[in-house]
């Protein structure tokens, strides 16, 4: 568990500006990093602002939230208002 | 081999399994409404599209109470909000079926097509008159480049400023109005409806102690009006300047302390929008240096006219006297050119003082210069300071010039060794002028009494105090002349 503990973990939440979904989607990732303890490192990138990053994750739709690391990479779409799913979401990959 | 190819077979099929099953989750995403953002591939880049947001836009245009359009390329309606209907007074299918320029008329449809396009790359405004109900109203236009999703166009907001404008010239106006009364030297008022003070420049002060504001005409100023002007009292003015009427050049009298001031009232309607009377405007000018000017002059001109005719009438006397004792024409010639020319010499000194009298010195030296030399033995003159009113003067330049011409013919200057002296005393409210002659031949009274000694003896007659006294002794003549303090001035 020590080894998996080490691993390098991340999160990135990519948002269009002042959306509501977009707004809606920080909002509950500041509530899931709170549940989730520092595990992860955390980025919010706003396609406004730099479109061209969309490519890296093929991102199509906003707002999206990618578990970038541990592999295999995992998406989930939306404002990440049901907290749980998200949660299981991300443990059941681990 | 064959294993480690069913193994790359299989990581194939999960990887595929995977993006289906991402992509089938994106899809049901968006169905569900759980994103609001769209990236989009571009030729150069990736561009991210609101899911939605015209919607919230059109919401956002509505709750606007400025007026907004769009267009597309080609100056074709797309959307206009309720508030720029509203300015337009059309409704959005009349905007819809005409076009925004039919609405705009001929000069602003102009002016936005212009602005249109400048506003290629950047923003740009430009204020237009536009017709609105009711008038013309002025119009703030702004046109900007949008994005539109097929292509670009023009977004229009129309602010409506004519609010704005019609309070700065208010503003404007009611700062020149309150210069020009400022700048006025008569003292200006304003009052309202109710004929309260509402505006009064510095000149008002002189009329009425302390602030007028906010009193009534009436109680601030007591002005006290001619009958002719068929005013009572100043609410009667400015009960004319309500009703429409102005008046000017009212005369008017104030009581301010122990004095009255003579006064010109000029009161007219104070229109404000449209014909409607909102109070008066009074001026007043302060006349008082003018009318005693006016009565001054009224004054000195009922003195000249008086003054002619006198003079007339002792011309006549002159003549008709002189013409009784001349012997002969040569002998009147002489007589009456001498008589005239001391009448001329005194009213050429009193012209030089402006009629406001001469000393007595200056009197005495005009009339005796063409006869004797002044400052010689023969004149001995002891004068006080005494100056002599014109009334006076006029007098007694002719009884001098009958003492003087009398002296040369019979008297004292008659002779190489007579001598004249003239000396004065003042006794209370009068002034005594002697006239004494000394070493000429012995004297003996005249027979009959001609022009001269009647001007002698009654010339100053008008001036109610002692008759001037003639003794003819023998030694020489003693005149005694006497003149009111009142109308002399001793210093």
């Amino acid at each position: 568990m020590a080894e998996a503990d080490n691993k390098p973990r991340k999160l990135t939440l990519y948002v269009a500006g002042q959306t509501p979904k977009s707004v809606a989607a920080i909002r509950n990732l500041e509530r899931i990093a709170e549940e989730l303890a520092g595990q992860y490192e955390i980025e919010v990138i706003d396609l406004r602002q730099h479109p061209h990053l969309a490519r890296e994750h093929n991102i199509v739709a906003i707002p999206t939230l990618v578990r970038s690391l541990p592999v295999p990479v995992q998406k989930i779409i939306g404002d990440l208002s049901d907290q749980e799913r998200v949660l299981v979401h991300l443990k059941v990959e681990n | 081999m064959a294993s480690l190819g069913a193994a790359q077979g299989g990581e194939r099929e999960a990887e595929l399994r995977r993006r289906l099953a991402e992509a089938e989750d994106t899809i049901r995403a968006i169905r569900e409404g759980e994103v609001d953002a769209l990236v989009v591939r571009g030729p150069q880049q990736d561009e991210v599209f609101a899911l939605g947001g015209q919607d919230s836009y059109r919401a956002f245009m509505e709750a606007m109470d400025i007026g907004a359009t769009a267009l597309d390329a080609d100056g074709k309606l797309i959307y206009a909000n309720a508030a720029l209907c509203s300015l337009l007074g059309r409704s959005a299918k009349d905007l819809q079926r005409d076009g925004i320029f039919a609405a705009l008329g001929d000069d602003a449809a102009r002016i936005v097509r212009a602005l249109i396009r400048d506003a290629e790359n950047n923003r740009r405004s430009r204020q237009v008159a536009l017709p609105c109900a009711g008038g013309y109203c002025h119009v703030e236009v702004a046109a900007a480049p949008l994005s539109l999703g097929f292509g670009r166009g023009h977004a229009i907001t129309f602010t409506d400023v004519t609010e704005r404008i019609e309070t700065e010239a208010a503003h404007e106006s009611d700062r020149i109005g309150r210069s020009i009364m400022a700048s006025s030297n008569e003292a200006v008022v304003v009052v309202n409806r109710d004929g309260v003070i509402t505006h009064a420049n510095a000149g008002v002060r002189q009329f009425h102690e302390g602030s007028s504001i906010g009193k009534s005409f009436d109680r601030a100023f007591h002005f006290g009006f001619g009958l002719s002007s068929g005013l009572m009292g100043g609410g009667d003015l400015i009960g004319v300047a309500l009703a429409g009427t102005a008046v000017r050049g009212i005369e008017a009298t104030l009581k301010q302390d122990d004095r009255t001031r003579d006064l010109l009232l000029s009161a007219g309607p104070l229109r404000q929008s449209g014909d409607v009377i909102g109070g008066a405007i009074v001026t007043i000018a302060d006349v008082t240096e003018r009318r005693a000017a006016e009565r001054r002059q009224a004054l000195l001109m009922g003195e000249l006219t008086h003054r002619v005719r006198n003079t007339l009438t002792l011309v006549m006397s002159i003549a008709n006297r002189t013409i009784a004792g001349a012997r002969d024409m040569a002998d009147f010639r002489t007589a009456f050119g001498r008589r005239v020319e001391a009448l001329a010499a005194t009213h050429s000194l009193l012209a030089e003082g402006t009629w406001s009298g001469l000393s007595l010195e200056e009197l005495i030296n005009a009339e005796l210069a063409p006869y004797v030399t002044l400052g010689s033995d023969r004149v001995h003159l002891a004068l006080g300071k005494v100056r002599i009113a014109p009334n006076t003067a006029v007098a007694l330049g002719l009884i001098l010039h009958e003492l003087v011409t009398n002296a040369v013919k019979y008297g004292a200057l008659s002779t190489e060794d007579g001598r004249i002296a003239i000396g004065t005393v003042i006794d209370g409210t009068t002034v005594e002028i002697s006239w004494q002659e000394i070493g000429g031949p012995p004297v003996v009274a005249p027979e009959k009494m001609g022009f001269g000694q009647t001007v002698i003896a009654r010339g100053l007659a008008g001036s109610g105090l002692r008759p001037t006294e003639v003794e003819f002794h023998p030694e020489g003549l003693v005149c005694r002349m006497y003149v009111p303090l009142e109308l002399s001035e001793a210093a």
